[in-house]
């Protein structure tokens, strides 16, 4: 680009509503962080006791220890299941649009009506889930998927990528059209087979969409409280319950705005971590690999 | 000449029509809608009829997106007219000044039996109009009962415990203890019942949880049930109370279950089930009526229509307009000379609350702190988890909670 | 039939299988949607005895709901529009130069997409309403395309990364205008990205309810969720008002979903013709 101004006249419109619809809340939030406001009348200044709490209770490092095991989970399948299905379609045509747009169906859904599926799906009694293994013969697995602690996260994990695979397959797929034809004409006349194709010349020209993908599911899930929330209220005690949902908790019913804003700061210099090391992780990957 | 006339009285009847109907009231709750409709649509029908000058106009907005839409509203100095308020409600936004105070003095403040009356006063300012007290107690399935040879719904725990005995020898499961709220409640009431200190002292830190001998004494029933076979305790960790546990209650699956009587409705949809709603069964005998205030109306400051929002929800204290919402909902009056609308199934709970047995439950009339509910749900989910825990375990944790929240 | 065939039958029956396990619960709800509320009280997981409409005919009678529809489409594409042309726009410097202002754009991007709803919604209410923008359309649009921005932000920036500059430098010698070469020559090359995410703004603002719910009052710019969630309340579980209710605030919007395909494909095709 040419000019600097330009540039500016570009993002400028952008740049207007980031400031007023997020650096200004944010900038509030965090004035709030240090009172004990309830979110309604005038806040009163507390000082860091929000802060001292958040550091001295053992359960929101434990909620933050359950945040990151479950966005873990989640990105790590979200991310080679959608790759899968996404690779799969891109040779065939025949199927892709249909399955495309059928795969986007689950995330139609409410989280309301997602999670009272699957509670069925978990249900101890005749459950989905329980009568499919009685039926292999594997009965000594079945169990209350939601009331086992070793269970829950990974259960509350499989309903949320279930609802969200097709995003990532969307993304993937959009990936594979901007791939040049002339490329994979190539591969195919070298007599590459498909998974000579699929490693070395779709997967290193994917790297962008890969970057999306990873930093979308894993900014989203970080703060995702829905399913954790409607499933299990982020127990059997505290086992699924996320930082976000700790945040929730404490606008719901406790009014407390002021430590739920302090929450929020902590989560947003968490997420600003996370994105800058897989910013500069990711983005080095894609030039090592262009 | 009889032009102009005609004209001008056109005009001034055409004034008329626009000053009658000039007051609009902007009323939200989470009442009203089709799942439940509460008698809302017919009470306002009947106060328009008698109040031809205002016109209300009712917002749906289901309670928890209560939490996310009116603060808001209430910050931009725009709130609507009338509010449906819990006591939760009432307190945040009263101390903040957004709730119009009646004065102790209102005409149906007076109406409202002492015991409630001190738990919606807030420093001396009556914000809240209450609606209904709405019972906590337990479902019976009366034909699996019969059919383990049990005529009548334990209300005793010796009772409870034989109950178990002989549904679980004839094959049917006796008791869906659940995790978080109807292990809650059952426990709670228990607790109250048995509480060697005075229940508000334990929500504002003057007394502690752990030191009650009460609480631990309804823990330890609490591990003998689970020992009678009235409950799979680790089973139970995994039912959701909202929606799994009432679809198996209402499809006959389980004997009994501890839950609210806003159920009964949803519950009488199925022919085929015979059930009756009755005390928690306690120690002493008559079984505990934990009865949660519900819900009232509460009018903002920052209304422009104040008399006539006073007017509106005036009208609903007068008992043959409240009468409607009660029916709707199976739930009590809130005032002395008020009915109750709970339909004859529930003649076992309102035995128990005429033989004493009332216990406000204490987080709905602002004793406990809200957060506390929330940990102790998740306490208990812990404790039918891990029933080899010490009372004192459990009991710390809830000291803990009522300490960061007061 | 040659191997190459036969592999793509067995390839196009999996897919096919695994699209039906994925629609399993889509299809329950259905499913559900035409069983009276006693049948699904007796048994949840059963099958319905017949077509019981009425849960529908309820739903339908009781809500406004092809006003809302109308309210809804209008509301989404409008803001699916103003956020692919302003997100792309913001983004086009952004993928092109990495100095340091820009880094910390991305990471105000990425701020944006990880705040908690609670953290806006209150300032928004009170903007709104200082400068008159309450119970307007231009308002509700103004309010989800903000919030929908970083997410196109983050995407084109990712996308127009993936775009050779050699287009943009043949473009520059012809003495084209910044402006001119991102409008002939980058937007083009965006059809797959700007497709897919249209389909991600459209899921989110037809499915929010809390800003409608928020910013309008007048019943007659309801939303669709609005009038359905209204009438069905969205934490309440009773089936049989729940999944009719859903099942036509979504159905819409599959309508217009299977519409877009073909812009999808056209869009993709577009991008490979260059």
């Amino acid at each position: 680009m040419s000019s600097r101004t330009t540039k500016l006249l570009f993002m400028l419109p952008a740049l207007i509503v980031l400031a007023v619809f997020f650096v200004y809340p944010i900038a509030l939030t965090f004035y709030y962080s240090f009172t004990d406001f309830t979110g309604v009348g005038t806040p009163e200044y507390a000082g860091l006791k929000n802060y001292d709490r958040i550091m001295s209770r053992s359960r929101y490092p434990e909620a933050l220890k359950v945040t990151i095991l479950f966005t873990l989970i989640v990105v790590t399948v979200q991310t080679l299941a959608g790759l899968f299905i996404a690779t799969l379609l891109q040779r065939l045509p025949a199927v892709r649009n249909f399955a495309r747009a059928a795969l986007f169906t689950p995330a139609m859904m409410s989280f309301v009506i997602v999670g009272y599926l699957w509670q069925f799906i978990y249900s101890p009694f005749n459950g989905g889930l329980n009568a499919l293994l009685t039926s292999v013969g594997l009965e000594s697995l079945t169990r209350a998927w939601l009331g086992d602690p070793s269970t829950a996260l990974f259960a509350i994990a499989i309903a949320h990528v279930w609802m969200f695979t097709g995003y990532t397959t969307a993304i993937f797929l959009a990936g594979y059209a901007n791939i040049p034809g002339d490329i994979e004409e190539a591969g195919k006349l070298e007599g590459a087979n498909s998974l000579q194709r699929f490693w070395y010349l779709e997967l290193p020209l994917l790297a962008p969409s890969v970057t999306i993908n990873v930093m979308l599911s894993t900014i989203g899930t970080l703060k995702t409280f829905e399913l954790p929330f409607i499933m299990t209220k982020g127990g059997p005690d505290g086992a699924t319950r996320t930082l976000s949902l700790e945040i929730i908790e404490n606008l719901f019913g406790a009014y407390k705005f002021g430590f739920a804003s302090s929450l929020s700061i902590v989560m947003l210099v968490i997420v600003i971590i996370v994105a800058f090391v897989q910013n500069k992780f990711l983005r080095g990957r894609e030039d090592n690999m262009s | 000449m009889l032009r102009s006339l005609f004209t001008t009285s056109v005009i001034a009847l055409a004034a008329a029509t626009a000053a009658s109907a000039e007051t609009v009231l902007d009323v939200t709750a989470w009442k009203g809608n089709e799942a439940e409709p509460a008698g809302m649509a017919e009470v306002i029908a009947l106060f328009e009829a008698a109040n031809p000058d205002i016109k209300v106009e009712l917002t749906y907005i289901s309670r928890s997106d209560t939490d996310v839409i009116i603060p808001p509203r209430l910050q931009g100095g725009n709130p609507p007219d009338v509010m449906m308020v819990d006591m939760p409600l009432t307190k945040v936004w009263g101390d903040a000044g957004l709730l119009v105070d009646w004065g102790t003095d209102a005409e149906w403040y007076g109406r409202v039996p002492e015991g409630l009356q001190s738990a919606i006063t807030i420093d001396g300012a009556a914000y809240v109009m209450p609606l209904e007290v709405i019972g906590m107690g337990l479902f019976a399935n009366s034909d699996l009962l019969a059919q383990a040879g049990i005529t009548e719904a334990p209300k005793t725990i010796e009772a409870l415990k034989a109950a178990c005995g002989a549904l679980s020898a004839a094959g049917i499961n006796p008791m869906l203890m659940t995790s978080g709220y109807p292990s809650a409640l059952f426990t709670i009431a228990n607790g109250l019942e048995a509480a060697t200190t005075p229940v508000e002292d334990l929500g504002n830190g003057n007394a502690r949880f752990v030191d009650d001998a009460g609480f631990s004494a309804a823990l330890d029933t609490f591990r003998e049930l689970a020992a009678a076979d009235c409950f799979d305790p680790q089973q139970m960790a995994g039912v959701d109370p909202w929606s799994t546990a009432l679809s198996e209650f209402q499809a006959g699956n389980f004997a009994m279950l501890p839950q609210g009587a806003w159920n009964i409705g949803s519950f009488s949809q199925n022919p085929d089930l015979n059930f009756t709603f009755g005390p928690i069964p306690s120690a002493s005998g008559a079984g505990v009526a934990a009865d949660l205030f519900g819900f009232g109306w509460g009018i903002s400051t920052g209304s422009e229509h104040q008399e006539a929002a006073k007017t509106f929800v005036a009208f609903w204290s007068q008992p043959e307009n409240l009468q409607i919402l009660l029916d709707a909902e199976s739930a009590y009056s809130p005032f002395e000379d008020g009915g109750s609308g709970t339909p004859a199934l529930a003649a076992d709970y309102d035995a128990a609350r005429a033989a004493g047995g009332i216990r406000n439950y204490p987080f709905s009339v602002g004793q406990w702190p809200g957060a506390l509910d929330g940990e102790m749900q998740n306490a208990m989910t812990g404790f039918l988890l891990n029933l080899d825990q010490d009372n004192s375990d459990i009991l710390v944790r809830w000291d803990e909670t009522v300490e960061d929240n007061i | 039939m040659t191997k190459h065939n036969i592999r793509t039958s067995i390839g196009n029956i999996f897919v096919l299988l695994l699209v039906f396990v994925m629609l399993v619960p889509v299809i329950y709800m259905i499913l559900m949607s035409f069983r009276t509320g006693e049948e699904i009280a007796a048994d949840p997981l059963g099958m319905p005895s017949g077509l019981f409409l009425g849960n529908y005919i309820n739903t339908l009678e009781s809500m406004n709901y092809f006003r809302s529809v109308a309210n809804s489409v209008g509301i989404t594409l409008s803001v699916t529009v103003i956020v692919a042309f302003v997100g792309s726009l913001a983004a086009y410097p952004l993928a092109r130069s990495t100095n340091a202002w820009g880094r910390a754009f991305i990471m105000l991007v990425a701020l944006g997409l990880a705040t908690p709803a609670f953290v806006t919604i209150t300032p928004i209410y009170v903007i709104f309403r200082q400068v008159g923008l309450l119970d307007n359309y231009v308002g509700i649009i103004l309010a989800f395309t903000a919030l929908n921005l970083p997410l196109a932000v983050f995407f084109y920036v990712g996308f127009i990364g993936a775009i050779p500059r050699d287009l943009e430098e043949a473009a520059k010698l012809d003495n084209c205008t910044d402006f001119q070469v991102f409008w002939h020559v980058i937007r083009p090359l965006l059809g797959p990205a700007t497709a897919t995410l249209s389909l991600f703004v459209m899921l989110m603002v037809w499915n929010d309810f809390t800003y409608p719910l928020l910013l309008l009052t007048d019943p007659d710019k309801f939303t669709v969720m609005i009038s359905v969630y209204r009438f069905v309340g969205n934490h309440n579980i009773e089936p049989d008002l729940l999944f009719p209710a859903a099942v036509l605030g979504s159905l819409p919007l599959l309508i217009i979903f299977v519409i877009f395909q073909r812009r999808i494909v056209s869009g993709v095709t577009a991008g490979a013709v260059k």
